[in-house]
């Protein structure tokens, strides 16, 4: 058991950490969850990385209304459904473009989480864990991939934000995101404020402040502060950085993902994940449609339909689909019953049941994994948790979640919990 | 009401017998030459210089303390051959200190004039003089906010200005540290009347709170314990977190529900049981009892916090001191005797058991007083010393101090530290039109985060400290700054146009000017080589606009040193 552990990622100082303090026996004793063993009996990964684009939908989208409709049923709401390149599938009408695509796609009709407040519930469904328990602030899930399967020599951050996202947590400013506010206008600061020539000689001087003073104090600090600020030169003067510039795109790829912040989002999502990053979250808000759902919603299908569409098929032309898992997700779904408190009825939150969506990075597509009942108010095949959604990511991104993390508090804790279940045929 | 549960009496025999141990046949401080001896013979020669155990009721001068203190420090080096860093240089003391006490670097002329001053006891001057300063209050003020108040989302609606007055106040005041801790644990009523209040108000739920005080004013992790019993300190049993917890349990907090929430938050004592829901799932209903100690008779009617209150700063409580003890040696020295900082217990020794006791016995001799202790440990050989390393005492771990650990500037550092550095000219009109800039960059900042405008300058600073925010519960004495956080340094256009930069006299000379970006950025004059270079730098350019270049480089280069980002 103990050779198991350490050959599972798990470093021999922790073990003898754990070992020593005691814990490991609890992890023997039961710590070993279900889900280590249906990812040692998985497929060993293949030898090319992966990586992880998250499309988030802020505020929590209507599962009825996009994913999982419910035609002719007292809840359906107002929109039709069309058939999809995957038979047997059906998808709002509002999303023509991605129902041409539904053959490369999961659709995960069976999520059902424990928090109905939004940032309790984002909390969780990026990281897995409840918001503060056992006072600690947990990774999310780009902070994890950055960490874990991240290239450490890649001169740009493995964890790259469009819009708001959630932090790392525990394991760092290393792996934070780099927050892109306006992806036409890339990183902020990335360019320096004086010529390039100018910058280099500013840049050889400190370098020459920063040995003497290395050389002087001998702080571990100092040496780290410098590798720092030799990584960030190095973005500035890389050609990875230049993935952050969305006019170098020719004009008929721009075209493909079309207009508004989310598109360019989802192209510069792609552009990174081919300049290497592990991992890209595009974020669209919007999605708390307590009134006006169905003018709003139909309007936000038209932002994600053409873009999303676009990057799906634009991965798959490049090669880059297999290694590339992409996910729809947001806080929670909405409820069946569609509330008139407002001068245009609504849907208020609902994380009892809801649907996600994941595609590519080896996954087969054109299905449908977990099923609500006719209502679309009750979880009847193959729930799915927040833990158990976390465990499914880290499975597919080749990701170890039996992996312990020491934290500051001196409490171990794993990448995912181990109450986490296995998506049953996710993968 | 006061309790001696058999496992404080045995942890006080045990310090006892240490005590006694190491100090049987002090001969005088590890400052004497050692001498040339074999090892095992050395070894019992150090042992000789750890100082004789104090006197029952000893009452130190912050002087005397200081010399136990390196009395302790001395003897540790000297049983591993460690040899200790001579003094530090008054540059280095005067820019420690100021970022120790007060939270910024000295401005130019503050350390231009520590360093001409003459007299020969002008550290402690300096010393007493911070202590007393507006700035260490507000420093003391700003690290307990962020302790009692840790940002999370509940938070978010909640304004921390009126707990940062208040203990701007109390430190101001350098109010005792058990008066001060009986005044927060049992605040009561509106927050704009009683500004402690807001730790209930920021805690408000019963597991974060007893999370808080537990970490907070006794130095324990409890949180572990809330679900199960605690796996590595056998204190603490799942049953002690509930008991614990129960004396807050008629703590009514409302903060703000939402941001149209126009009410007062408000702090009161509730007599009626509480709503089921409102307590954490975990929850096990069980009377009010000290941890590890005795039931205390309450009757239903009354409040309970201020039995806790009593109990947990009473002299007896071996906790009390000693936490507040290491966090206060942690803001000076980068981490606790005992580290990490709030895991004090018996299987997590302090790296200096008897100087822990000490300074813990003495901070209550002393009536908790903080600039008592501040300044014991502010003149001590210990905190002056060097961080460069010296004869090898690079090989020793930190937590031996043969030299002072570099610590890496807390954001909040940062930024008051450049906020000095970027404060435009104090001219009337120039202050007015800045504030003016200042307030609508706030608004806009504010109007972004969601919240009322609390004074000016906080919205930004808030998102500063949140953009340059590490790792929860981080090392002072790691650096935590990622490539974006350097690319704002190094790029931005608001952290790349200093006042001092502009206020440079054109006049002056340029080794003059180089000497005021010096001073100003680094505390302390540049040597003879820097000075050369960056002279030449200044010399060479011939246009009026070039120079202007030459001093922004040297600008640039200077506050993005790690000299600068580090306290040394």
């Amino acid at each position: 058991m103990l050779s198991q552990l350490l050959s599972s990622g798990f470093s021999r100082r922790d073990a003898l950490r754990l070992a020593t303090s005691g814990a490991l026996g609890a992890s023997l004793s039961g710590w070993m969850p279900v889900l280590a063993k249906a990812t040692a009996s998985a497929p060993a990964p293949a030898a090319k990385r992966k990586s992880c684009i998250l499309l988030y939908m802020d505020g929590g989208p209507s599962h009825i209304d996009t994913f999982d409709p419910k035609p002719g049923a007292e809840t359906g709401g107002e929109f039709g459904v069309i058939d999809t390149s995957a038979p047997g599938i059906q998808i709002s009408e509002h999303l023509p473009e991605m129902a041409k695509q539904m053959d490369k796609v999961t659709l995960l009709r069976g999520m059902s989480t424990a928090e109905g407040a939004h940032p309790r519930a984002k909390h969780l469904i990026h990281t897995g864990y409840r918001e503060g328990v056992g006072g600690l602030s947990y990774p999310s899930m780009g902070a994890i991939a950055s960490a874990e399967i991240g290239n450490p020599n890649l001169p740009i951050p493995n964890f790259v934000a469009v819009g708001r996202s959630q932090g790392a947590g525990f394991l760092g400013a290393k792996h934070a995101p780099l927050v892109v506010n306006d992806p036409t206008k890339g990183v902020e600061n990335l360019r320096p404020l004086v010529s390039a020539g100018q910058f280099d000689k500013r840049y050889d001087l400190l370098e020459q402040m920063e040995s003497a003073f290395l050389k002087e104090y001998q702080a571990g600090q100092s040496a780290d502060h410098k590798t720092t600020y030799q990584r960030a030169v190095e973005m500035i003067r890389s050609k990875e950085a230049q993935a952050f510039d969305l006019s170098k795109e020719s004009a008929e790829t721009k075209a493909k993902y079309g207009s508004g912040r989310f598109a360019q989002g989802c192209l510069l999502a792609r552009r990174l994940v081919e300049a290497g990053v592990a991992f890209v979250e595009v974020n669209l808000g919007g999605w708390d449609t307590h009134e006006n759902n169905f003018d709003r919603v139909k309007n936000l299908s038209a932002q994600i339909d053409q873009p999303m569409a676009a990057l799906l098929a634009d991965l798959k032309d490049r090669g880059m689909l297999d290694n590339t898992l992409v996910i729809w997700m947001g806080d929670f779904g909405r409820t069946p019953k569609i509330n008139a408190r407002g001068e245009k009825p609504g849907r208020d939150h609902y994380p009892r049941a809801w649907t996600s969506l994941m595609a590519g990075a080896g996954l087969k597509g054109g299905r449908v994994i977990g099923k609500t009942d006719e209502k679309g108010g009750t979880v009847i095949e193959n729930p799915i948790s927040a833990v158990d959604f976390m465990g499914g990511v880290c499975q597919v991104l080749g990701i170890d979640s039996s992996k312990w993390y020491q934290t500051p508090i001196g409490r171990p804790i794993r990448v995912v919990d181990k109450s986490a279940k296995p998506i049953p045929g996710l993968v | 009401m006061t309790s001696s549960p058999s496992l404080w009496v045995q942890s006080f025999v045990r310090a006892i017998c240490l005590g006694g141990l190491v100090g049987v046949v002090s001969i005088g401080l590890a400052a004497d030459a050692p001498p040339k001896v074999e090892k095992a013979a050395k070894k019992a020669t150090i042992i000789a210089n750890a100082p004789k155990p104090m006197a029952p009721g000893a009452v130190l001068s912050p002087s005397d303390m200081a010399k136990r203190i390196d009395g302790h420090v001395g003897a540790l080096l000297s049983q591993d051959n460690f040899v200790p860093s001579p003094q530090c240089s008054d540059a280095e003391f005067c820019r420690r200190i100021h970022l120790d006490l007060t939270g910024k670097i000295p401005t130019a002329q503050e350390a231009l004039s520590f360093l001409e001053d003459k007299s020969p006891n002008k550290r402690e001057t300096l010393i007493d003089k911070l202590l007393s300063s507006k700035g260490y209050a507000r420093h003391m003020a700003d690290l307990w906010q962020a302790l009692m108040m840790p940002p999370s989302i509940e938070n978010r609606r909640l304004d921390g200005e009126p707990l940062v007055k208040w203990l701007e106040k109390a430190f101001s005041e350098n109010k005792h540290w058990d008066d001060l801790t009986r005044e927060v644990l049992t605040a009561t009523g509106p927050q704009d009347e009683n500004g402690a209040t807001t730790y209930f108000l920021a805690n408000s739920s019963l597991d974060k709170l007893t999370d808080s005080v537990c970490k907070l004013f006794m130095g324990v992790q409890l949180q572990c314990a809330q679900c199960h019993n605690h796996p590595f300190n056998p204190l603490w049993k799942q049953d002690d977190y509930w008991h614990t917890a129960a004396f807050f349990i008629k703590v009514k907090a409302q903060p703000p529900r939402n941001n149209k929430d126009t009410r007062i938050p408000t702090v009161a004592e509730n007599n009626q049981p509480p709503n089921k829901k409102a307590l954490p799932e975990s929850t096990k209903k069980l009377p009010p009892k000290f941890p590890a100690g005795e039931k205390p008779t309450l009757t239903a009617k009354e409040p309970y916090r201020p039995a806790f209150a009593k109990w947990i700063t009473a002299d007896a409580n071996p906790f009390f001191a000693k936490a507040a003890v290491n966090r206060i040696w942690a803001q000076m020295f980068g981490r606790g005797l005992v580290h990490p900082i709030d895991d004090i217990q018996d299987g997590n020794p302090a790296s200096h058991p008897g100087l822990f006791e000490d300074l813990a016995t003495q901070f209550k001799a002393n009536h908790y007083d903080l600039h008592h202790l501040l300044k014991a440990i502010c003149l001590s050989e210990t905190y002056q010393r060097t961080s460069k390393p010296y004869q090898g005492n690079e090989k020793a771990s930190a937590h031996y101090l043969a030299r002072m650990p570099v610590k890496v500037l807390s954001p909040e550092q940062m930024f008051d530290s450049l906020s000095d550095l970027f404060t435009p000219p104090t001219t009337g009109q120039d202050v007015a039109k800045a504030d003016k800039v200042e307030k609508k960059a706030d608004k806009k900042a504010d109007k972004k985060a969601n919240k009322i405008p609390a004074k000016p300058g906080t919205a930004q600073r808030n998102q500063f400290l949140a953009f340059f925010r590490g790792e929860e519960g981080a090392d002072q004495t790691e650096y935590q700054s990622g490539i974006p956080q350097v690319l704002r340094l190094m790029n931005s256009p608001q952290l790349n146009s200093p006042a001092i930069l502009r206020n440079l006299d054109p006049r002056a000379t340029p080794a003059a000017n180089i000497d005021t970006l010096y001073l100003a950025i680094l505390g302390r004059k540049p040597s003879s080589s820097e000075a050369a270079k960056m002279r030449e730098l200044v010399v060479k350019a011939d246009k009026p606009m070039d120079k202007r270049q030459a001093y922004a480089d040297i600008c640039w280069v200077l506050l993005n040193t790690s000299e600068f980002a580090l306290n040394h």
